[in-house]
């Protein structure tokens, strides 16, 4: 298995327009890479790179080692897993598994076992004699899961494979390829993945580690729980997670010794000691000011009247209520700005919306960014 | 964060809609007598209309048919009679002996066939190329191709003829298949066909380590059979058929093709002067070929492209 490099890979359309700025990335031997970002942030353009599918305008791509920025797509040790699963559609499922093995010249009692041991693993061997066209999506996605797997590639590499099926399937097939990486794993095989997607839920359950993208350009490359606790900057910070963190345009102000977040509608919220010390350049400057809806709380309406003084409670309006279930998104409005809270559903409290509640807010998990670079002060 | 997406609990929801649906369909009142009566009148007008020009298509066959089973007079006659007084099969026996038919259907045949055959085969590698393979004047090539395609057939003929001249390949079957091995048509028509072909399967090809004519042959040219079975018909038939270009470039009676020899025999030189129900009949005896490799390629031709493998 391999470790791939990407140093400065630059993409330049013929008509001008530059898809990727110079990407500086290092995918460990065997570990599990997701790309996210949104629509048109190049994400795919650099897996495509990588598979030698589009050329690179500048920059180098490295492979185990050897730079693979003039070799064929063949040549590169990579498997790939494509969006619209794109098996051969006059074939059968054990004739797609063995396309890529017969132009390898592996003898056919070694492309018999590989077939085999994959239709096992993917619960695919009642489906060997059959045709694409007989069979579901998640069928598909797992036949062209098995045809990447019998290649033993150095890279594996998924291009949004499970963007075309339906919620559940989506669920039981992310699933399968978490287990299919530690089963290679586990066997020996020590396979490097990278996969892209949109969907940040895929994103956080798969990724060993994660690089988001946006405009060509990487915001972050680091673990789930880092991105999600210690975003880099505001982009990261408004991309992962959902409901998406409230971002706020905020003033940092200093009164009696305690540092203070000042919305401009005049909501004041005590910034602990800890993270005020990192702001103390920032006196008087405005800043984004972002807080998970999780660390936005609802006031126990019993509570209301005694709680109304105390510091980071502030009174909203409810325009929205979602109830999914567990727990609520509540839609508010705090002054001109917009808020959203997630809270746990209690049935002793019915919240309606049009109603004025008082929300806690956690300042301890509060973030700050600058109001110029949208790169973090404080996380 | 309009890309993220949540798994709701829909299950529920789900079953109701369902039950809605249901209500919703037994409710619905029975369609109307007018509204029944206007789709009939339609269909009906439909069906008139195709039949008519399916009569119109078949017509010249079935009068070739006939006519070659009527005696001189009887096509002639007034009025006219498409089914003949008395069926003289006698007329096929004696019009195939009377001409080498057997010689000049296999040199048609042959011609046909191979020309056909180089046809496809150049005009798969051409489409194939300014299709799925990334170069920059892949699209000049294709308009010149274009360009050709509005030049008339005419104009090539003195260029063509004293370039086989110069090559010594002048009277020659060679000559014609060489003279005929290039399509703008078939250029044209793969090139719309592999367009569909879904790029992904190309890439996946191309992972899977195979080379761009194993891509065509194996992963292209079996997802266009209906394409390439209607081009094949095309291309044979009106090499088949024939008849201006061989004339001029072909001298040698034992040469001659179907269209020529039939004009050489029952027309020009034939020694039975205008007997028609012979030219019917021999026109029958060339078309049979024909119609047996249509009935060949048809199911494929209908089949089409059932499913391209790749969810849209």
């Amino acid at each position: 298995m391999a470790e791939v490099i990407l140093r400065q890979v630059e993409k330049v359309y013929p008509n001008g327009f530059k898809a990727v700025h110079g990407i500086d990335l290092t995918i460990h031997e065997g570990e599990f890479m997701v790309f996210v970002g949104p629509s048109g942030c190049a994400k795919s353009t650099t897996l495509r790179m990588i598979a030698g599918l589009e050329d690179i305008s500048d920059g180098q791509i490295m492979i185990g080692n050897k730079c693979v920025n003039n070799l064929p797509p063949k040549d590169r040790g990579i498997s790939m897993v494509f969006q619209n699963y794109a098996l051969y559609p006059h074939m059968s499922v054990y004739e797609n598994m063995a396309f890529g093995l017969k132009q390898q010249k592996i003898n056919k009692r070694e492309i018999e076992r590989r077939i085999s041991d994959a239709a096992e693993t993917l619960e695919i061997t009642h489906l060997l004699a059959s045709k694409p066209g007989e069979m579901s999506g998640g069928q598909r996605q797992r036949v062209a899961l098995g045809r990447a797997m019998v290649r033993k590639p150095d890279v594996f590499l998924f291009d949004e494979p499970l963007s075309n099926l339906d919620a559940k399937l989506r669920v039981s097939t992310r699933i399968s390829i978490a287990q299919l990486h530690h089963d290679l794993k586990a066997e020996g095989q020590n396979a490097t993945m990278i996969y892209v997607t949109h969907d940040q839920v895929e994103a956080m359950t798969l990724g060993d580690r994660i690089c988001v993208l946006d405009q060509g350009k990487i915001m972050q490359v680091d673990t789930p729980m880092n991105l999600y606790h210690s975003p880099a900057n505001k982009f990261v910070a408004g991309f992962i997670g959902s409901p998406a963190m409230n971002l706020l345009r905020a003033t940092v102000n200093q009164e009696n010794d305690a540092t203070y977040i000042q919305l401009d509608n005049g909501a004041k919220f005590l910034l602990p000691s800890e993270k005020a010390e990192k702001v103390t350049g920032k006196i008087g400057q405005q800043v984004w000011f972002g807080l998970r809806p999780e660390h936005i709380s609802l006031v126990a309406p019993s509570t209301e009247a005694a709680t109304a003084q105390e510091q980071n409670i502030e009174l909203t309006y409810i325009k929205v209520v979602e109830s999914m279930g567990n727990e609520m998104y509540l839609y508010c409005a705090l002054g001109q700005e917009q808020i959203i809270a997630r809270c746990h559903f209690d049935p002793k409290i019915n919240i309606q919306h049009s109603e004025s509640h008082y929300m806690h807010f956690d300042m301890s998990h509060c973030h700050l960014f600058d109001i110029d670079t949208e790169m973090a002060l404080v996380n | 964060m309009s890309t993220q997406s949540i798994d709701l609990p829909l299950g529920n929801y789900q079953v109701q809609q369902q039950q809605a649906d249901k209500k919703q369909k037994l409710a619905k009142p029975a369609t109307p007598v007018s509204t029944l009566l206007k789709s009939a009148s339609s269909l009906l007008v439909k069906h008139s209309f195709l039949s008519f020009a399916g009569l119109i298509m078949v017509f010249p066959f079935v009068w070739m048919l006939s006519g070659s089973m009527k005696s001189n007079d009887e096509i002639f006659s007034n009025p006219l009679n498409i089914f003949p007084e008395q069926f003289r099969w006698q007329t096929f026996v004696e019009t195939f002996e009377s001409a080498p038919f057997g010689l000049y259907i296999m040199n048609s045949f042959t011609v046909a066939f191979f020309t056909t055959l180089i046809v496809m085969i150049n005009s798969a590698m051409f489409a194939y190329a300014i299709t799925q393979l990334k170069f920059k004047s892949r699209t000049v090539l294709y308009f010149i191709v274009m360009a050709c395609y509005m030049l008339p057939g005419a104009v090539t003929y003195i260029p063509s003829y004293i370039t086989l001249a110069n090559l010594g390949l002048l009277d020659s079957h060679t000559g014609l298949i060489i003279s005929n091995a290039a399509s703008v048509f078939g250029v044209f028509y793969l090139r719309q066909v592999f367009l569909k072909v879904h790029p992904s399967l190309i890439e996946a090809a191309r992972i899977d380590g195979a080379g761009e004519v194993k891509i065509l042959w194996a992963i292209v040219l079996p997802q266009c059979k209906a394409a390439l079975a209607t081009l094949f018909l095309i291309t044979f038939i009106t090499n088949y058929n024939s008849y201006m270009w061989p004339s001029l470039l072909i001298t040698s009676q034992d040469l001659n093709l179907i269209a020529t020899g039939i004009r050489q025999f029952f027309i020009a030189e034939g020694n039975y002067g205008l007997n028609w129900s012979q030219i019917m009949a021999a026109s029958t005896i060339a078309v049979m070929p024909l119609l047996i490799l249509f009935i060949i390629c048809q199911k494929t031709i209908l089949s089409g492209i059932a499913d391209n493998g790749v969810k849209e």
